[in-house]
């Protein structure tokens, strides 16, 4: 298993009043699956998938992380556990501006303080798995949407992660940007790493193996 | 990963030009201000600090109270050698007499000299630990010898070797040099010995200094101890307090204590008010030492407002690290690192403006500063200030910017929230209250300078020159001398002192007089002038009448000043006696025959001191005081004065001082402070603009879409203007009112050194701020009238 919620609660509180994010949210993941979480503007997919991916908090429940409790670690711990495990992608990209896409994908990796000539060798590996060597010494913004995205994905995936988080990844993109980018994510499911994305489309929602549907922070 | 913060520090720096400039540029400044009052404070730190033994050497000094009064100085009596030597010598590595520092003329061949040096005793190279050049470290053994500083040789031997020539002095006696010693530096008391004659040659060349061997009544000369190498200075000096005390009868009714005062506070706490010790010049090294931490300060101040200011634009990258698995203290690494490069590249254009500057400031300042290119010292405590100030300037930016939540910044909801802006407005108002403050402290230091400028001084000092006369060689000359100047048509009066018009040499007591009060200590000036004193220098005769040629009963006469009438307690001086209260062996009596208007010799910023004008009966002057004519220019005149000089005095330098331009002098030290502060203030306030012209750019950026809206509906520039105006306004007007206070306390204190002061009027505390908010409204108006005029179209359609 490669993560379990338990009664997840999430709340804020309004004028003396809770009102809630994530209500009750119980739900296993496997090593492989592909997931989509769908649900109106407002429902807590968003909410949920960075709970999962520890970006954010929760107020009540478990969580369990390759069997770690995630709800009791510090936040060292819990950072050392993502960097490792979890790869992010979003849906406007969030490149570093500043950055070139070499050093964008390189960042991941000098967080895990691996050593020069092996981040040259994943980063040279990952530039060429994507078809992007020619634009390794752009900046962000000297690419299309879809060429960004593709960065993106390929940040992520540089640590080797277990598992993609990706919010809305092809909500900034045209639909054959689109397209490409889930055509990857399948590929990449079928390569053993483990998917979860959050989305509006009906179409992207079925490259997912499972789709898990919230409204107003319940599972349905 | 620090080359990876490097790479984005500089791509950020580089990309945002106008902000970088304002942050390294304010930076730069401050930290300039910074380094240039770091050396000025080390300079004065070091004075004396050339000499090895210094823990070790002191002067002797003296307390005395008159009429309830202590005064304290380094003035002693000659039999202190004696008792201390007899009594105490086994506390002393050395002990020297010297003399006071004063000029004398030097001639060699066809060079002749003035130069200013002392006579001291034979141990003096030892105690002065005088570095010999060429000839013997014992060169004052032989009673016809002197020492030359390097400086000194140079000007008189040239290229020749200067050992064993002979010197004439003062055209008097012959020298012979036994050696040349090295200069010693600017910043060391005795940098104005320029040369030493052996302590005998005092004594034998000079009759009342032989007679002093056991006056102590006679404070007139000078004496160093260096202390044996294990001695305690504080315990030495407690053991002499009573000497003369304890050896003379007739004095003693003065409390004489006598003690040591170390040379390490010879400099900077030299100020002794009624017996006790209160400081000096080391109340200036504090004063300047806050101000450069303030500017300091200030700059940092900039770099941590503008960083903030930019939080929501570094936003997005704090939550992309931190989603990807930065580490909250990783991301502090990362923006100290950036504000390190920051204060790095700051420190190297200051260091720039430093080296450009540093000449000018030396004039200002009145230093000879040189940039310590060679010294560790100066480059280690340069790489802690780097740091502190990398670490002063970019700690409050590192947490703020680090402190975001991802989930926040990601989801691109974020906005710096109601509060986040607080921090960075009362940095604002701290920034402002200093300058407000600066302000208020220079005008009111200025109005103090010309408060005393504008103080009548009682005579005319324009077109009066002094000519020292220190040789004997004038010494009954000063009638034909008078009469020659007078027909050259140059001069228009001429009169002779025992002092310079601008200072108090001598000072006396022992008299009675009609109606004076029991115990009474009188203490009064004394000058022995030549009968056209008051004509030559158009000083006003209040009651009675000047000294007159015509009568020969004049010899005996005095005028005393407006303060010394009351001081004498005299309705009606004129006609009154100063009778010697000596009754063995009474010099005769002092007929006052007037009353001369008070007339400022000393400290424009005290009270005239009661002062007796003397008969010079002996025509022994100092000085030669000689009035031009005005229908000539200053330099016609002095031309021809030279001339006749030099007719009767072939072997004698001919100098003169403008009257008004030594006078002048007295104001240097203030209007030194004056002036660098004023450049101090107006930094300080280029900085603090420099910091509200950044913030006001991003706070009308960051309102953009507001502005664009409000136009739409209807707003005018004035208006927009006056609401991005406002909120800075608000904050600049509570710094004002946070800095009044303040600066009056501080002001009113330093006021306080100066018995003649100016009054603290409200109005400068209105200037001040009137000043501060036209300069904040100057600096905002540029930023808000360009975004109240850009075209709300343009904002609008973005979103």
């Amino acid at each position: 298993m490669l993560l379990e919620l338990n009664n997840i609660f999430k709340w804020v509180q309004q004028g003396g009043q809770r009102v809630f994010l994530l209500k009750d949210i119980n739900l296993e993941v496997e090593e492989g699956e592909f997931i989509s979480i769908m649900g109106p503007s407002g429902s807590g997919k968003s909410t949920l998938l960075n709970v999962m991916g520890m970006l954010d908090t929760f107020d009540e429940g478990e969580y369990n992380f390759l069997d770690e409790p995630v709800h009791q670690l510090r936040e060292k711990h819990r950072a050392n556990l993502y960097k490792q495990y979890i790869g992010f992608v979003f849906q406007a990209y969030h490149l570093i501006d500043e950055l070139t896409v070499y050093e964008n994908l390189e960042m991941p990796l000098l967080y895990k303080k691996i050593s020069g000539s092996e981040r040259k060798a994943m980063v040279a590996d990952m530039l060429d798995r994507f078809n992007i060597v020619g634009k390794k010494d752009l900046f962000p913004a000297q690419l299309s949407g879809g060429q960004q995205q593709l960065v993106g994905v390929a940040r992520a995936l540089i640590s080797k992660p277990k598992l993609i988080l990706a919010d809305e990844p092809t909500g900034n993109l045209n639909s054959k940007q689109g397209e490409d980018i889930m055509e990857l994510f399948k590929q990449l499911n079928s390569e053993g790493v483990t998917i979860i994305q959050v989305t509006h489309s009906e179409k992207n929602a079925e490259y997912g193996k499972r789709t898990i549907n919230l409204l107003d922070g319940r599972m349905i | 990963m620090f080359k990876n913060y490097l790479k984005i520090a500089w791509r950020n720096l580089i990309k945002n030009k106008g902000y970088t400039a304002i942050n390294i540029g304010g930076l730069a400044l401050g930290m300039a201000v910074t380094l240039l009052i770091g050396l000025w404070v080390v300079d004065e730190l070091s004075h004396n600090s050339h000499f090895e033994n210094q823990e070790k050497i002191a002067q002797v000094y003296q307390s005395q109270t008159f009429n309830g009064r202590t005064g304290t100085g380094p003035a002693i009596p000659r039999p202190l050698e004696k008792a201390l030597r007899d009594g105490y010598g086994d506390n002393f590595k050395h002990l020297i007499m010297s003399s006071w520092t004063s000029d004398l003329y030097l001639k060699y061949n066809e060079t002749n000299l003035s130069r200013s040096g002392n006579f001291m005793q034979s141990e003096a190279p030892e105690l002065l630990d005088l570095q010999i050049i060429k000839g013997e470290k014992d060169g004052l053994r032989e009673v016809n010898s002197i020492m030359l500083s390097e400086d000194t040789a140079g000007a008189l031997f040239g290229d020749l070797d200067p050992i064993g020539k002979v010197v004439k002095v003062s055209n008097q006696y012959d020298l012979m040099v036994t050696a040349v010693y090295k200069d010693i530096p600017v910043n060391n008391t005795f940098n104005d010995t320029k040369y030493i004659i052996p302590w005998k040659q005092y004594l034998a060349s000079r009759e009342w200094v032989n007679e002093a061997e056991d006056q102590w009544g006679n404070n007139s000369f000078q004496m160093f101890v260096e202390l044996q190498d294990n001695g305690d200075m504080e315990k030495v000096s407690q053991t002499i307090h009573n000497v003369k005390k304890d050896l003379n009868e007739d004095t003693a009714e003065f409390n004489p204590q006598i003690f040591l005062f170390p040379m390490k506070e010879w400099y900077l706490r030299g100020n002794f008010e009624n017996g006790k010790q209160t400081g000096g010049r080391i109340k200036y090294v504090w004063l300047f030492g806050i101000i450069g931490g303030f500017v300091l300060l200030l700059a940092c101040i900039n770099f941590m407002n503008l960083s903030t200011a930019r939080s929501e634009k570094r936003a997005k990258e704090v939550g992309i690290r931190k989603s990807i698995g930065s580490q909250r203290n990783q991301l502090i690494n990362q923006f100290l690192s950036e504000s390190f490069l920051v204060v790095l590249f700051s420190f190297f254009i200051a260091v720039v403006i430093v080296l450009i500057s540093l000449n000018g400031f030396n004039d200002l300042s009145k230093k000879e500063i040189f940039f310590p290119w060679a010294s560790g010292v100066f480059w280690l405590s340069s790489l802690l200030f780097i740091l502190f100030t990398a670490l002063v300037a970019g700690s409050y930016p590192a947490l703020y910017l680090s402190s975001f939540r991802p989930v926040d910044v990601l989801k691109g909801t974020f906005k710096a929230g109601k509060y986040a802006g607080l921090p960075r407005k009362i940095l604002v108002v701290l920034q402002f209250t200093v300058s407000v403050a600066f302000i208020i402290g220079t005008v009111i230091v200025m109005q103090q300078i010309n408060h005393a400028k504008n103080r009548p001084v009682g005579y005319d000092k324009e077109g009066l020159i002094q000519v020292p006369t220190f040789s004997q060689d004038f010494n009954g000359k000063y009638d034909l001398m008078r009469s020659e100047f007078l027909n050259t048509n140059a001069v228009v009066e001429m009169s002779s002192s025992s002092s310079p018009t601008t200072r108090i040499w001598s000072n006396r007591g022992g008299y009675t007089w009609e109606g004076k009060p029991e115990g009474f200590q009188e203490d009064l000036a004394w000058t022995e002038v030549s009968p056209e004193y008051a004509k030559s220098l158009n000083l006003k005769i209040v009651e009675g009448r000047d000294f007159s040629r015509d009568f020969a009963s004049d010899s005996m006469a005095i005028l005393i000043n407006e303060t010394a009438k009351k001081y004498l307690g005299m309705e009606n001086p004129v006609g009154k006696f100063l009778k010697d209260d000596d009754e063995e062996d009474p010099s005769p009596p002092l007929k006052i025959i007037g009353v001369v208007q008070d007339m400022i010799a000393q400290s424009p910023y005290e009270p005239v001191k009661q002062g007796l004008y003397v008969f010079d009966r002996f025509d022994n002057s100092s000085y030669y005081n000689l009035r031009l004519n005005p229908k000539q220019s200053a330099s016609q005149n002095i031309a021809v004065i030279e001339r006749v000089f030099k007719e009767h005095f072939p072997d004698i330098p001919f100098e003169y001082e403008f009257v008004d331009a030594e006078y002048g002098e007295k104001f240097a030290s203030e209007e030194r402070i004056g002036t660098l502060s004023g450049i101090f203030t107006a930094l300080a306030i280029l900085i603090s603009c420099l910091g509200l012209f950044g913030l006001t750019s991003f706070v009308a950026e960051q309102r953009t879409k507001e502005i664009g809206v409000r136009k739409v509906l209807g707003a005018s520039v004035f208006n927009v203007w006056r609401m991005l105006s406002k909120d800075f306004l608000k904050l600049v007007i509570i710094s004002c009112f946070i800095a009044i206070p303040i600066s009056y306390y501080v002001m009113n204190g330093w006021l306080q050194d100066y018995p003649y002061r100016v009054i603290l009027e409200w109005w400068i505390f209105v200037l001040a701020v009137v000043g501060a908010l036209a300069i904040t409204i100057l600096t905002v108006s540029f930023q808000a009238i360009k975004a109240a005029n850009s075209n709300p179209v343009n904002s609008l359609r973005t979103e």
